[in-house]
């Protein structure tokens, strides 16, 4: 039997890095393992957000951090899905709801039942029959209970900065051991990192290394075999800005991602103001034309602080190379339309804890985590390539490319199986479920063309009575839950009485 | 084409009448007509039959009683699998349902807990810790909800029956709901010109019976998936070289166990099935090792009770149609493949088959891209199955005859190999979340035949020796507790499904 691992050293800076060290704080060092953390220059900026899907709950949970803080400490809103708008011409916006899976009805899924309702002329959207966008549309958080049958959870829009913050403060308190500084160099002796040299001359070394440096990619970078494949020729996008707007009043309960003519704008709320994101196609407008019309395409002032930078899109061939596991932006970066950032982020580490190696030797574990996150990669590229493709923005160039391009067969099956039965085949380790595909594939116009015949043997009334009960069950759910403005002042409240309690 | 109403089951066996007695059931006999053409001249396969635990989805979607299901096909309940002989002459390991343990504190598979406590001088009979396991040991059953408190574990379980009365059981149910059967050979298949879709299929008294849509349950030789659209036909024989299979009941000579049992043989298996009646055996083996002479001298004289019947030869290959949908015609059973029922697939393929077909079931054309995912999907469940069966062949220390010294040495599916290797470098059993055979069936196979994990998870070491040693105790206690409120097996088939004298003398 090989040496067992005694020392992780995580590198990377921000959010990646102190969720990495932090997982390891919980599960790895009670076996005595140690763990580092070499923390690089951050590639934050004061405009920087993260909006996070519901979840990121389970990881908080894992790693205990309560979750009140978020929103007295992170400027956090909850926001119970993302609404799509100007993706499909003339057709109404649409908002993607963070739905658990609904409830059959009458046995079936109650997708089936909507698409003979819709053939047979049923006039109500499928997005009514989603108690997320439901309680998003009414500026609800749904924070029901979980075992309701019917259940629909939050994600979270966070300033970035306030939220590495707080995981580092709980991390750093927790006994892990870090240290601030640049890499000068890293010594690899065939597969395996031997040590990364510091700027100030010291030798780090560690049995396993966990790249966090975000899209830096300063350790698997350096890897053999761990190039990136990129998605360009998918994924036309390369450009991001991220800025920030005034705070919107009221609060809504939904991010807002609109189309625009050369990429899209997306708005994310926060306690304080409101991040602003635009991506799009550097080779379709200049960054300067760009931050000249975001007033207008994002429908308020934007403030002074706009950052632009390049975006990249792809999956390295190889996510763990020796001793060296990259996870989040480092393992494979998407830009941020369905906000699955820090899902990655948190995927790969529980990917990592659950493969966590066995020995400083040999690493047999690399393979499947390779597997896995590719299968991850994939899905979560096929989702957001979705919209692309399914837009019906037409005589734009940039559009009817996305629109006319082929799209990998991973994607194309899903389209098709949709279109036939309204049905979407999931693969292993995919982040959004079928009442999020369908939830994306409805609401950018793509209907099935049959339903599963044994919607035919339910009587009519009876397929009506289900549908005007579901109808009705998310109208009553929706209208207990909290608004958000009432939602954050609880949880801080909640924080205060525990304070006061503790005092 | 129009829309699909009637549809015509080609064959009857257990595969034709899960699937006859399904459609009756799903889409009813108002808006389409079920219609099954078998031929009492052509024997079906069925004998003793051993099923997995998900058979309950099979029954449920028919409402069936499960009481009165157990009288009428003379089952027998089934905790696991026990297996004799098969890492090496002498050595016994059972492959229980269930799950392994229990969830420890600090969020590791128990599996690994469990490996640090045997290597620190642990009893290395994982079976202690699988209820299910215990239970067998024992020869106990009961159905048995979680308990409320949620400290005792559940019992998983599946049937063993009589193929022959399941069938029939299934007959009357789909016949009660309106389905219609023909009795008689197919002698000619009509195709459309254009489409190539069956249109009708003939048989030997000149009638004609006519469809939308086809369910090939014809057997090995796949009367219509074969013989009309040459699906072809993967050959997996150089993984799986058994080809024959010898069977014959006996006399039952003890109450029946809750599980079956599968013997290692110098050139391949013996089953033994026990039912409320009799006991159903066979001996499945490869005709280039052994002749099907030697074979059935061997089995009659290893069998536990007198015979009931004269031994009978069934001859198969391993391997998987291609395609097991084309066109309008789906095959359902050994027509679309077979495995040998070592792990007691066959039901279970058979019902996936139909369950997929509702799923994938055409409206009015029968879509390309549906029968493309079908065929995909079921692809996957087969190389699972198979990648699982083979390995109790792969890892073995049995080398005491030219048999096994094949099955020991051979390749196997890239798959699988990577799956070894992680296994025994740290008992990773994990694959993908969607397998059939999920954590504690590998493991209980793979251990049990002698693929002996070098480590363990890392996090297994947070927990010191006492607070494991509490746990491990704390597992066992709620085990115990569990089993011994149990009755024996025979006492609970006795209190609820005994089968009627009628059906013991079928």
């Amino acid at each position: 039997m090989t040496r067992r691992i005694q020392q992780v050293v995580v590198v990377g800076a921000d959010a990646p890095a102190w969720m990495a060290a932090a997982a390891l704080l919980r599960s790895v060092s009670g076996a005595g393992i140690r763990v580092r953390v070499v923390e690089l220059p951050t590639l934050l900026q004061p405009v920087d957000a993260h909006s996070a899907l519901p979840e990121l709950a389970g990881f908080h949970h894992r790693i205990g951090l309560d979750e009140d803080l978020l929103f007295s400490l992170c400027k956090a809103v909850p926001v119970a899905g993302r609404r799509f708008s100007n993706w499909s011409g003339a057709a109404p916006p649409f908002i993607h709801g963070y739905d658990r899976a609904p409830p059959p009805a009458a046995g079936l899924g109650f997708t089936q039942l909507w698409i003979k309702g819709r053939q047979n002329g049923l006039r109500t959207d499928f997005e009514n029959f989603s108690l997320a966008s439901v309680a998003a549309k009414a500026g609800r958080v749904p924070a029901a209970p979980k075992d309701a049958e019917l259940h629909a959870a939050f994600g979270y829009n966070l300033d970035a900065a306030a939220y590495s913050a707080l995981l580092r403060q709980g991390t750093i308190r927790g006994g892990v051991d870090s240290k601030v500084g640049t890499i000068a160099d890293v010594e690899i002796e065939g597969d395996r990192i031997v040590s990364v040299i510091l700027d100030d001359g010291e030798r780090v070394e560690a049995d396993l290394f966990v790249d966090a440096s975000g899209p830096r990619a300063a350790l698997i970078g350096r890897m053999p075999g761990a190039d990136v494949e990129s998605w360009r020729e998918w994924l036309p996008c390369d450009r991001m800005l991220v800025a920030s707007a005034k705070a919107l009043k009221p609060l809504p309960a939904f991010s807002q991602i609109s189309a625009f003519r050369h990429g899209w704008i997306g708005l994310f709320p926060l306690q304080d103001r409101t991040a602003v994101v635009a991506v799009y196609d550097g080779r379709e407008t200049s960054d300067e034309a760009l931050l000249e019309d975001l007033p207008a395409l994002a429908k308020m002032p934007i403030g002074g602080d706009a950052i632009v930078s390049d975006l990249s899109q792809g999956v390295r061939r190889r996510a763990w190379v020796g001793n060296c596991v990259a996870i989040g932006e480092s393992a494979f970066s998407l830009e941020p339309l369905d906000g699955a950032q820090l899902h990655i982020v948190h995927y790969c580490i529980s990917q990592l804890m659950t493969l966590f190696p066995v020995g400083a030797g040999a690493f047999p574990e690399a393979p499947l985590y390779d597997r896995i996150i590719r299968r991850l990669a994939v899905n979560l590229r096929d989702f957001q390539l979705a919209h692309y493709k399914l837009n019906r923005r037409f005589d734009m160039p940039f559009w009817d490319g996305c629109r006319d391009a082929p799209v990998p067969e991973t994607l194309q099956r899903k389209l098709d199986v949709f279109t036939a039965r309204g049905r979407v085949p999931l693969n292993d380790d995919e982040t959004f479920q079928e009442q999020d595909w369908e939830s994306l594939f409805i609401g950018h116009g793509l209907m099935p063309q049959s339903y599963d015949p044994r919607v035919d043997a339910i009587p009519e009334q009876e397929h009506i009575a289900q549908v005007q009960a579901r109808l009705n069950d998310i109208v009553g759910l929706v209208e207990a839950m909290p608004p958000v403005d009432a939602f954050i002042a609880g949880a801080d409240d909640q924080r205060q009485t525990e304070m006061t309690a503790l005092g | 084409m129009q829309q699909v109403k009637d549809v015509v089951v080609v064959g009857g066996g257990t595969a034709g009448w899960m699937a006859a007695a399904a459609l009756a059931k799903v889409l009813g006999t108002q808006a389409h007509t079920i219609t099954l053409v078998e031929s009492e001249e052509i024997g079906t396969v069925g004998v003793g039959e051993a099923t997995i635990p998900p058979i309950m989805q099979y029954n449920k979607l028919l409402g069936i009683d499960e009481d009165e299901f157990v009288r009428e096909t003379n089952a027998t309940f089934k905790l696991g699998i026990e297996f004799i002989d098969w890492r090496k002459r002498g050595s016994t390991y059972f492959h229980p349902f269930g799950v392994f343990g229990a969830n420890i504190k600090g969020g590791v598979g128990f599996m690994n807990y469990w490996l640090r406590w045997v290597q620190s001088g642990g009893d290395p009979d994982y079976t202690h810790f699988i209820a299910e396991g215990v239970a067998a040991g024992e020869g106990r059953f009961a159905r048995v909800p979680p308990s409320s408190d949620g400290q005792l574990p559940r019992l998983n379980y599946a049937y063993q029956f009589d193929a022959a009365t399941y069938a029939a059981y299934l007959r009357r149910y789909a016949e009660r709901r309106g389905a219609v059967r023909h009795e008689g050979k197919v002698v000619d298949v009509e195709q459309n010109s254009e489409t190539g879709y069956i249109e009708a299929i003939k048989l030997a008294d000149g009638r004609r019976v006519s469809g939308d849509f086809f369910i090939d349950c014809s057997g090995f030789r796949g009367l219509l998936i074969e013989g009309v659209f040459k699906a072809g036909f993967d050959d997996w024989s150089h993984w799986l070289p058994n080809n024959r299979a010898v069977a014959v009941p006996c006399e039952r000579i003890e109450d029946p166990t809750p599980f079956t049992r599968s013997t290692a043989r110098e050139a391949g298996w013996q089953w033994r099935i026990p039912l409320q009646h009799r006991t159903g055996n066979g001996y499945v083996f490869c005709d280039s090792y052994l002749s099907e002479d030697e074979a059935s001298r061997l089995l009659l004289e290893r069998l536990d009770g007198k015979p009931l019947a004269d031994p009978k030869i069934l001859r198969f290959t391993a391997g998987k149609r291609r395609l097991g949908w084309v066109k309008n015609c789906l095959a359902v059973g050994l027509s679309s493949g077979f495995l040998e029922p070592l792990e007691s697939t066959s039901i279970h393929l058979i019902q996936i088959a139909i369950m997929k077909l509702f799923e994938f079931f055409p409206q009015r054309d029968v879509n390309p891209v549906l029968i493309d995912l079908y065929n995909r999907e079921m692809d996957v469940l087969y190389d699972h199955v198979r990648d699982f069966i083979i390995a109790h062949y792969k890892v073995t220390d049995r080398d005491d005859t030219p048999y096994w010294r094949y099955c020991r040495s051979m390749t196997v599916p890239d798959s699988l190999a990577a799956k070894l290797e992680l296994f025994s470098d740290r008992g990773e059993t994990r694959w993908m979340p969607s397998d059939l055979f999920g954590e504690t069936s590998w493991f209980a196979v793979l251990y049990g035949q002698g693929l002996i994990p070098r480590s363990y998870h890392p996090v297994a070491n947070a927990l010191s020796e006492d607070e494991l040693e509490l746990a491990v105790a704390g597992i066992r206690t709620a085990i115990r507790r569990r089993v011994d409120a149990l009755p024996s097996h025979a006492d609970f088939i006795e209190g609820c499904c005994a089968a009627r004298p009628a059906a013991t003398a079928a």
